[in-house]
This record gives structure tokens, C-alpha cells and sequence, in this order.
């Protein structure tokens, strides 16, 4: 059977006023990523940059970076050529650039581990990891001409560090 | 005949010189070839640190890019010079243009990316305005 993929995109961000972080998500509500940024824009990140979750549980990515826009993009050979690195059977999802307090949605359905990065940010290793109930097969290894920029591998928490604690914040 | 000469190229000269001007800089829009940067790509209008900026498109994505304040006076002038090329020995940047006049100091830090630069590269801040005044562009 082939997934299915929801994603919803909302401008504005008084749909997450008074929400506390991290915290376990009530039935239904999305657990939400982080797109971060300090003052200069010398750093940049996704809070978490790891996270387990069961299949069909939301996940909402919010820029929370009041100077700079920010990608929530799948690792997919449709996204830019990237290499694969979500499951097979799963659709791919870019969200185009995401002002401050614009939000982006998905519910992940196969289970397996998700990769994905910030498009103007990747080589600034803005990337995060999402595994999805299992997480089967790692991502595979990728040719030389899709290697991945070393600061993006080093920014993967393990998988076996996410199945045990869960939810990785960035350190 | 020589006076008419003369005459003409005078007449000519003088319609030569609007576009000859330097571009106005000093208030919000500058003229001449700058773009709103947040017309250009999706960026916010006023980046905290930084203020509204305006680029020649044809100058990325060294610039310079022309920072103003809320109330739309210049307070820098930023250049954006990518990590690879500096640490490229066979890529300079040249006689870059510099209309904002008189510079009280200078930053120099390094910036992760954002659209229109999209690799992590270096902000050249030549500020206009005293160092108290960096304010005017401070975020909230």
C-alpha cells in the first residue's frame, strides 16, 4: 500500500503562542521542531535535532528565528538531487523558505529514519534526523558525487541514540 | 563653427549628467540599481542587527548591500563574501563600490547562510554611524 503524506503550511504564529518546550505532545498535537538562529546568524540549528515517534504522529516545524528564513527539506533525489535518505516508500517534502513564525507540517506514515536539512543552511550543518516507529535500515551510504558535506555527518544524532532518549536537543 | 561646437558638447554633457551622478544613498531607496533584498528573495524586510537592505542584484553576493534603519537612514554598508571563495587563492574581489561614504569602524563576522547567500560566508560590516548608534538597527 502506498503511504500517504499530509502537509500543511499556516502563515503566522499566534497558533503557537503559550506553547512550552520540550514537552510529551497531547493526543493529536504536533511535536514541534525548532528553526533557530543567534543574533549574528553565525549559528544556525533545528531543536531537536533528533526525534523518535510512533507512525501518523505530527510533526510541525516553527521558525523561531526573527532574521533569517529557514527550509524544513527531505533528504530525496527530487529535493536539489540530494541522495536518499528517508525511507523508500515514503514521499519526500520541502517547504520552501518559512519567515519568522511561519509553520510547516507533515504526517510521517512509514516507519523507518528521516533525514533532512535547511536549504540555505545544510553547509552550516543545519540537519536533523527523525525516526518513525522502527527505524529499520539506516540511510544508505551515498556515492562520492552525493557525499555529504562532513559537518552534516557529524550533526546526526545516532539512531541509537534517538531510540534511547527520544528526543535529542542540540547541545 | 567652432563655438557651436563647442556649445553642443556642452549641451550634451549636461544631459549626461543626471546618469552620471552618483546614485542616492543617504535615505531609503537608495537609487539607481538597488532592489529591496526582501523583494529579491524570501528574507525578512527588517533583519535584526542588520536593518532593511537593498542590493544591485547584479553584484551578489559580495554587494554591497545598503542597510538602513526604521526610520530609513543608511547606517552600513555590508559585504557578504563567501567562505569557499576567500579560501580560494585564485578568486579576488576587486574594486568593490563603497557609496555610503564616511565609515566610523568596521565588523568583519562570519554568517551561516540565508537566502540569496545561501553558503556560509562573511559579513564585512562598513558602519556609517557611530558605534552607540548601532542600535537604530538592534533587534527587539
Amino acid at each position: 500500500m502506498m503511504p500517504s503524506r499530509r502537509h500543511i503550511l499556516r502563515i503566522g504564529g499566534g497558533l503557537l503562542a503559550g506553547h512550552a518546550f520540550p514537552r510529551l505532545p497531547l493526543a493529536g498535537e504536533p511535536v514541534e521542531i525548532r528553526m533557530q538562529g543567534n543574533a549574528d546568524g553565525s549559528q544556525v540549528w533545528f531543536d531537536p535535532v533528533g526525534l523518535h515517534v510512533e507512525p501518523d504522529q505530527a510533526i510541525r516545524w516553527v521558525n523561531h528565528d526573527p532574521g533569517n528564513s529557514h527550509t524544513t527539506t527531505a533528504y530525496h533525489p527530487k529535493n536539489f538531487d540530494h541522495p536518499l535518505r528517508i525511507p523508500e516508500r515514503a514521499d519526500p517534502w520541502n517547504s520552501d523558505y518559512l519567515l519568522p513564525n511561519e509553520t510547516f507540517s507533515v504526517t510521517l506514515e512509514v516507519e523507518g529514519v528521516y533525514d533532512f536539512f535547511c536549504i540555505p543552511h545544510e553547509h552550516a550543518g543545519m540537519v536533523g534526523r527523525i525516526i518513525v516507529g522502527s527505524p529499520g535500515r539506516p540511510p544508505p551510504s551515498t556515492s562520492a558525487a552525493q557525499a555529504l558535506p562532513e559537518v552534516v555527518l557529524q550533526t546526526f544524532p545516532s539512531i541509537d541514540e534517538i531510540m534511547h532518549r527520544g528526543v535529542v536537543r542540540r547541545t | 563653427m567652432k563655438m557651436r561646437f563647442a556649445a553642443a558638447a556642452i549641451g550634451i554633457a549636461a544631459l549626461a549628467m543626471p546618469a552620471l551622478a552618483a546614485d542616492q544613498v543617504e535615505k531609503a531607496p537608495p537609487s539607481g540599481a538597488y532592489k529591496k533584498v526582501s523583494e529579491l528573495v524570501k528574507l525578512p524586510d527588517f533583519l535584526p542587527g542588520l536593518g532593511q537592505l537593498y542590493v544591485d542584484p547584479k553584484t551578489l553576493p559580495a554587494g554591497p548591500f545598503l542597510a538602513y534603519d526604521h526610520e530609513g537612514r543608511l547606517v552600513s554598508t555590508v559585504y557578504m563574501l563567501p567562505i569557499e571563495d576567500l579560501s580560494n587563492k585564485d578568486k579576488r574581489f576587486d574594486d568593490l563600490a563603497s557609496p555610503g561614504g564616511k565609515v566610523d569602524h568596521v565588523d568583519v563576522y562570519f554568517n551561516a547562510g540565508h537566502p540569496g547567500v545561501e553558503k556560509p560566508h562573511v559579513h564585512v560590516v562598513l558602519w556609517h554611524v557611530p558605534k552607540a548608534d548601532e542600535t537604530r538597527v538592534a533587534g527587539k
